[in-house]
Order: structure tokens, then sequence, then C-alpha cells
């Protein structure tokens, strides 16, 4: 054993001394986060905030549901909207001399035209500077038109089911600005999901675990190159100490550097991850599957050059198909295939553990992620070293 | 009567019909030899030869597929951990970390040696003053000449004061001085009672280290003994080089036909001569070169020595 911790402590010391472990661990996946928060959205919040917009309207509508949409579109939650009234035949010029961001202009027998069955046109106008909160306001009255087109339907087949016009426009108007029966809420996935920054925060970190890993495992072909292999395989240890040590070494760096990264991730992008103790675990088993995957590329290849492309192509691939940089929609085997990704999973669990998840509620991506680690380290028994052959 | 000590005293290394194989072909075939303590041991050969790897069996770097190893009455196999412990090994490629100091490579592989606290403190400063670094023991290796580098690579493997000290070629690619400087440091160390197994393609080292030298060919040991024993199996006969232009071939053709000449080799530039009293025969051959048509550049007269030998037992010179 004293033998394995002399090997851990000097290759941590190597490590530490060459200093590409601080840059391709660290560094690296913190400004990679930095940028992608930049290219991905507003750098301090998820939210769009959208500024107080002006509408220039004309109603010469007398009735209901005119009265309806204005004062709907007057008191929109999502933002502050002033409605300014002018002459129907000024709407046009007045909304792009003004700078107003829409202008509507209702006919006269529009509330009667509605509840009537009839074809009503409404006529918009979009400021020249379309901005995101016209967009939102042709939404908000688009959606209020299918509303009350609702109740022209009900009175059409209302009609032709033999009901007397007074019962008609009563149906008619209650469509029309009744509250719908069926409603659509926000609610949040049974397995948690990462806001945007959260899952790159993890996305990053989770990617380049692969890549912080093999400056454990895959120094194994650094001390083969070197000739230091030959020096601690004469000593008396176990090989399969020195082995041990080198994976031990990859696990140290991988926990520590991603342990960094959420932590320093977290502080700078406001993102939570839940309780550190869940954190803690996900991140012990995504750096054990991550470092038993290295044993196989160390037995593949001959130098450590090989060892670096086929380490950055598994790191890429992984990654990315864990949604290290965007989240990747599948649907079958593939989906049941993606899922045994161990960065999948610990973004997956990382995103169970921010919606609040305990220990029992990571189980499946803890487990995901060991038999990762136990398959890859038995796979890693079986393939041959091609390495102690070079 | 105890064992134990009479086994270190007689033998530090016996290897016993070591084979080794890579497919189809065999590398090593039926290698026997003995080392005893105090003795330095010579394997000579050209590359390729096999040294390399009949060196990386006793190390236990890899399995023989036949014979046996016992160091220091242990036997030595790819698990064996007691046996590792009785000897250093200095590979023929440099094993060091050119991001430790010096003084930290050598603490590094004295740990794993099981050495400690004062005990490697003491000895580390030692093996730096013996290896000519104490003055630079804190400095990172990668800043180090090569020669300096040989040095460490040494040291690291006699830190632990081993029964037995491997060497593979430690010389290769250092410069004269820092060569002479090894070559002490290995006979220091046979006088201070460490057996030494010294592989090498350079005959003079052999002949200057050795106390017996086994010679090495494709992978078989096809002479063993000291180094007159040696000498003594090419009959006790010279070697006379000629160099010079002219018509080497007939000069070759009367020359074979001289009484006590045994061996004609012709190259393109002169003849190589194996015969019975060099000094006696010198003149009769530059007479008899001379009215064959070959002129004379010069002429040089060897006396038996291990390249001779292994010319002797394998019909190519040992740098071919």
């Amino acid at each position: 054993m004293r033998g394995l911790w002399t090997m851990v402590a000097n290759d941590l010391r190597l490590r530490i001394r060459d200093k590409s472990v601080f840059i391709f661990s660290l560094i690296v996946p913190l400004a990679l986060m930095g940028v992608l928060n930049l290219s991905f959205g507003s750098f301090g919040t998820d939210s769009v905030e959208l500024k107080p917009a002006v509408v220039v309207a004309n109603s010469g509508d007398g009735g209901q549901l005119g009265s309806a949409l204005l004062e709907t579109l007057d008191t929109l939650p999502v933002m502050e909207v002033t409605i300014r009234t002018v002459p129907a035949g000024d709407v046009s010029r007045e909304t792009k001399d003004s700078g107003a961001d829409l202008g509507i202009v209702l006919p006269a027998d529009f509330t009667t035209a509605v509840t009537a069955g009839r074809p009503v046109a409404v006529q918009l106008v979009q400021g020249d500077a379309a901005r995101m909160e016209t967009n939102v306001l042709v939404s908000v009255v688009d959606g209020l038109l299918e509303q009350f087109s609702a109740g022209t339907v009900t009175a059409t087949a209302g009609e032709r089911a033999g009901l007397p016009h007074q019962v008609l426009g009563d149906l008619a108007r209650q469509t029309a600005s009744g509250t719908p029966a069926l409603s659509l809420s926000e609610g949040q996935a049974a397995s948690g999901q990462l806001s945007l920054k959260g899952s790159l925060v993890a996305g990053q970190a989770g990617l380049f675990l692969l890549f912080t890993v093999g400056f454990g495992v895959l120094g194994l072909l650094a001390e083969r190159e070197g000739g230091t292999l030959a020096r601690l395989q004469s000593a008396p240890v176990t090989r399969g100490s020195i082995v041990t040590a080198k994976a031990l070494v990859g696990f140290i760096l991988g926990v520590a550097a991603t342990a960094v990264l959420l932590g320093v991730g977290s502080l700078l992008f406001g993102v939570s991850f839940g309780s550190p103790a869940v954190v803690a675990l996900l991140v012990l088993a995504v750096a054990a599957a991550a470092t038993s995957l290295t044993f196989i590329v160390a037995r593949l290849v001959r130098t450590a050059e090989q060892a670096n492309i086929a380490q950055s192509i598994l790191g890429m691939v992984l990654g990315i198909a864990g949604g290290a940089f965007f989240p990747i929609q599948t649907s079958g085997f593939l989906a049941g295939l993606m899922d045994l990704n161990p960065v999948a999973a610990f973004i997956r669990g990382l995103g169970i553990s921010a919606g609040g998840g305990g220990v029992a509620d990571v189980a499946v991506p803890l487990v995901i992620m060991l038999g990762f680690a136990a398959v890859a380290a038995l796979a890693s028994r079986l393939v041959p070293d091609r390495g102690s052959r070079g | 009567m105890t064992t134990g000590l009479q086994i270190q005293r007689a033998e530090v290394l016996g290897a016993e019909g070591l084979v080794k194989k890579y497919g189809n072909r065999t590398v090593v075939e039926d290698v026997s030899f003995q080392i005893r303590s105090g003795e330095t041991y010579g394997l000579l050969g050209p590359n390729g030869a096999g040294k390399t790897t009949i060196i990386s069996m006793v190390a236990g770097l890899i399995p023989a597929d036949a014979g046996s190893i016992r160091i220091a009455g242990e036997v030595m196999a790819p698990s064996s951990i007691r046996a590792r412990r009785h000897f250093g090994l200095v590979p023929q490629e440099l094993a060091i970390y050119p991001d430790l100091t010096a003084k930290e490579n050598l603490r590094f592989f004295g740990k794993l040696q099981g050495m400690g606290g004062q005990e490697l403190k003491l000895r580390t400063a030692e093996v730096l003053e013996l290896i000519g670094l104490a003055d630079r023991a804190g400095e990172q290796t990668k800043k180090f000449s090569g020669g300096m580098k040989r040095r460490l690579n040494i040291g690291i493997g006699l830190l632990h004061r081993p029964t037995l000290l491997i060497l593979d070629e430690p010389t290769v690619g250092v410069d004269p001085q820092s060569r002479n400087s090894i070559l002490e440091s290995v006979e220091v160390l046979a006088t201070e009672g460490m057996a030494v197994l010294y592989t090498t393609h350079y005959m003079e080292e052999a002949e200057r280290l050795c106390n017996r030298i086994a010679i090495i060919d494709v992978g078989r040991i096809q002479a063993e003994g000291t180094r007159n024993e040696l000498v003594e199996l090419t009959g006790g006969v010279d070697r006379i080089d000629l160099r010079g232009s002219g018509d080497v071939a007939s000069a070759s053709a009367a020359l074979r036909l001289l009484p006590g000449v045994q061996k004609v080799d012709a190259g393109s530039s002169g003849i190589i001569l194996t015969v019975h009293n060099g000094p006696g025969l010198l003149a009769p051959i530059v007479e008899r070169a001379g009215s064959a048509g070959m002129a004379l550049t010069a002429v040089e007269i060897v006396r038996p020595d291990l390249e001779s030998v292994f010319l002797h037992l394998t019909g190519k010179a040992l740098r071919d």
C-alpha cells in the first residue's frame, strides 16, 4: 500500500508541476462555459425582459368584444402596453411615424359580426422596427381572434341546429369571451430539468472530465515512452498497484476538477445543483465511469499521442451525445443507448438534484454511471494490450 | 552451517535454461549463467543479440517462456516482490522524470524500494555525491546534459544498496568523460561487493569491467569465461589487417597458400588474415601481397581480444 500511495503522490506532483491539467481541466472548460452562455442567451438571466410597448388603435366597435380585445392588450402581464386611440385613417401613418409597435383597426361591426357568425377583418400594422414586443402583441391578438372565432363557429352550429337568434347570440358571446375549458400550464418534468446555464455548466464539467481523467491512466503510456515504466515494474510493487495508482490519480483529478467546475460555474453563472451530498455522489460516480473508460483507451493505443487523439474523440462523442452543448432528442433504441452515456446520466442526475431530488431520486443515473464503470473496467481486461507490444 | 549466507556469497543470480519466443521467432534460447557476490558479469554481443531480452527476464519485466531465475535465493517471476528487493535496474533508456529534480527522482524511487526517513535522506546525499550531482541536486533533470542524466539513471539503480546491480548498456550515447565516470563507478561498486550484470556491445568495456563474460549472438551464449579463457578459444591466433588498393583478389588468393595462414577474409579495401604467430609471418605476408599486385597503405597486427573471439565464434564482427 505504501508503494501505491508513493506513486499516487508522485503522479499528482508531476501533474501539478506540469500545469497542463489546470489548463485543460479548469481554464478551458470555464472559458467555454462563459462563451456558450454568451452565445445561447443573456449572461445574467435565463428569462427575457420585454420592454414597454405602444399600440395605436381605432375601434369603431362599440360592442363587448372590441373593448375586450383592447383591454386584454392593455393589461398584459408580461409587458407594459400603452394604447393610443386615433382615427381609423391615421392608424397606419401614426404607427410608423411614432415608432409604435403595433397598429390595430377594429371595424365598427366587429362584435356584431363575430356574434352573428359573419366574417370580419381586423387590420394590423406592424411598426417599422419590428421588435420582439411587436411579435408578442401580434401573437396575443392572434390568440384572441381565434378565441372569438370559436364564438362564430358556435353560433353557426347553433343556427344549423335551429336554435332561436336570441339564444345564438348569448352562446356566441359566451364562447368568445369565456375562459377556455382546457388550459395549459407550465410545470416541472418528473426527472427534473436544468436551466440553460445549469445545463451548460454541468455539460462542460462532464465533457472535460473525460479529458481530465486521461492525465491519470494515460500516464502509463507516458511512463512507457519515458522509460520509467520499466523502472517501476522492476521495483518491489505489484503490477496491479502501478495501474491502480494511475487510476486513482485520474479519479482524484477528475473528482477535483469536476467539483471545482461545478462550484465555480455555480458562482459565476448563478445556478444551483441542489444538495451538495447528492452532487458529490454524482461526481464520484461519473469520475469512476470516465476513469474506467480510459483503461480501454490505454490498452488499445501504442503511444501517448494516439491516446490523446482517442481520448479527445471519445470525450467529444460522449460529451455531445450526453448533451454537453445542447440537448439531444432521440427515440427508440437510440434513446435507450443514449441513456447509458455517463455524461448524459450525470447531467440528468444534476437536473434531478437541482430540482430538489435526494439520493433515492438519483439512483437511476448513479446505477448507470457505476454500471458503465464496471463494464468498462471489465472490457479493458478483455481487449488486447497493444501498447505493451510496442 | 548457515545455508542462506552461503547461497548469497556463492550465487547472487542464477539463470537456468532461459527461453523467450515472440511468435515463431526464438529471441533467447537456453541461456544459463550465474553471478556471484562482488563479481561483474558481462553479456557481450552486437545489437539485437538478445541481451536486453535476457535483462528484461532477469528483472521480471517480461516472463520467460522456459527456464528459471533466482536472485539472492528468491525465485524471480513477474509477480515476485521479494526478489525485486535484491536488485537495482539501470535500463538502457533513461528512466528518470524530467520534471523532478535529481533529489526528488532519487527519493521517489528510494521510497518505492521501501526506504524512508533518515536512511533515505542520508543515502540520497551519498548517492548524489557518488554520481557527482550533489551540487545540482535541486535542479529539474530536464536541464541536465545527457551524461548527467545517465549518471542519475545509474544512481537510482544503486540507491537502495542492491545485492545485484543490472546495467543495460549504460554508456550508449554518452560522452567519453561521462563514460569513464560511469565505468569507474561500476568498478567501485564491484570492489564494495556488489554483483553486477553488465550488458554492452563495447568490447573495451567488457574487457575493463567484467570478471567473466558471456558472448551472446542470435539469442544464445556462444562462449563464457574470463577474458583470458575466451581468448584461448581462438587457439592463440593473431589477426593481421592489410589495408590498401590494387588487386586485392589476387593477393587474397596468394596469401591463402602461405603456410601459417588459417583464414583470409577479403573486403573492398583490404584483407583480414587469421594467422599463427603474426609477427613472424608479417614479412612474407607483405612481400606476397605486394607481388600479387596489392599496394599496401597500412598493416596492423591485432593480438587476440574479445573482438577476435567473437569473429572466431560467429564469423562476423562484433559491431556488424
